[in-house]
């Protein structure tokens, strides 16, 4: 029953476990800075650097750089295509998992 | 990309914990830690104002009806306060179209309880000294007053800040950074209040139930405003 299915439209920007950490706190918050992410996600700086960039490079996130006080400040939030690009994701495991749930019964 | 069944279900229940743990921290109440630090603020004003003195354990010199309102007081503060927090809390979950018996607001409620009801008991103890002096009433059939001493009433304010940071810290374990850091201060001040200044329990209480919650409260309503823009 644990037999690799076919692919289902998994996107592997999202698939890798960092960034669909990322985009999934970003589709509950219209806003995270990057400390906020990398506390909530119990990530380092260059990790979540690295990723973001990925998924920024993708169009699936906008990384804003602002000051607060003299203080840098970046923020990320999800785009119209990183939102699409998650649902179907999530669309495509529950496809897997109901097809699975299926061959058990 | 083939992907397993047992791969499937471990990576929606990953998105599912830190979608909740992202939605806890835009469920923080800010509004109602901001006006719950003003009446505790206001609180400390008034017990100052009755003591003539910075510290709770004075108390026992005031007139019993002082002493009756005093508790009254503070009794409606804490109320008031929790009243407030859910209702704001639950009002922010319901326009995330969470219930009640959602995770994310059962994780805050489990959290708090346990230290707050912790909390209260001791409370009742200190304000109640259930000791000695009962046996020594019901053995010689003598009315003994229960009223405690003011060192007990010292150890209140101390014995709260320290509980109620450990359940602020708790929920904050499944959050971000601001209410553990919130909780870890309120632990510290806790401990260093009923150490090293108990009899200035006026000035702590000010402190940390008042000043740290304004300061907490907007805080999180200048980030969470900066977010809704």
């Amino acid at each position: 029953m644990n037999e690799p299915l076919k692919p289902d439209d998994i996107d592997a920007v999202i698939h890798e476990r960092v960034r669909l950490s990322i985009v999934s706190a970003l589709a509950v918050s219209p806003e995270l800075s990057f400390n906020e992410l990398k506390s909530m996600l119990g990530l380092t700086d260059g990790n979540l650097s690295a990723h973001s960039r990925t998924l920024e490079e993708a169009g699936y996130i906008v990384v804003d750089k602002t000051f607060q006080g003299r203080r840098p400040l970046t923020t990320m939030r999800l785009t119209a295509k990183g939102r699409k690009a998650f649902d179907r994701y999530l669309k495509s495991l529950r496809q897997i998992i109901e097809r699975g749930t299926g061959e058990k019964g | 990309m083939n992907l397993k069944v047992d791969e499937a279900q471990a990576r929606m229940e990953e998105i599912q914990r830190i979608m909740e743990r992202a939605t806890l921290f835009t469920l923080l109440p800010g509004t109602p830690a901001i006006l719950g630090g003003l009446m505790v603020l206001a609180g400390c004003a008034v017990s100052y104002g009755m003591f003539r003195s910075l510290d709770f354990g004075d108390i026992v010199n005031v007139s019993v009806n002082q002493q009756v309102l005093f508790c009254l007081m503070w009794l409606a503060i804490g109320v008031v306060g929790i009243v407030m927090e859910v209702a704001w809390t639950t009002a922010a979950a319901k326009k995330q179209q969470l219930g009640p018996s959602d995770r994310p607001l059962r994780v805050a409620a489990f959290s708090l309880t346990p230290s707050v009801f912790v909390a209260v008991v001791l409370t009742a103890k200190f304000l109640l000294p259930v000791d000695a002096r009962v046996w020594q009433m019901i053995s010689t059939l003598k009315i003994v007053p229960l009223m405690p001493t003011a060192q007990e009433i010292q150890y209140i304010v101390p014995v709260w800040m320290m509980l109620y940071g450990t359940g602020v810290y708790t929920a904050g374990l499944f959050s971000i950074r601001p209410p553990r850091v919130l909780g870890l201060t309120f632990i510290a001040m806790g401990a260093i209040a009923l150490l090293c200044v108990p009899q200035y329990g006026v000035l702590t209480a000010a402190l940390s139930f008042g000043l740290l919650h304004i300061v907490f409260g907007v805080y999180i309503l200048r980030h969470q405003r900066r977010v809704a823009r």
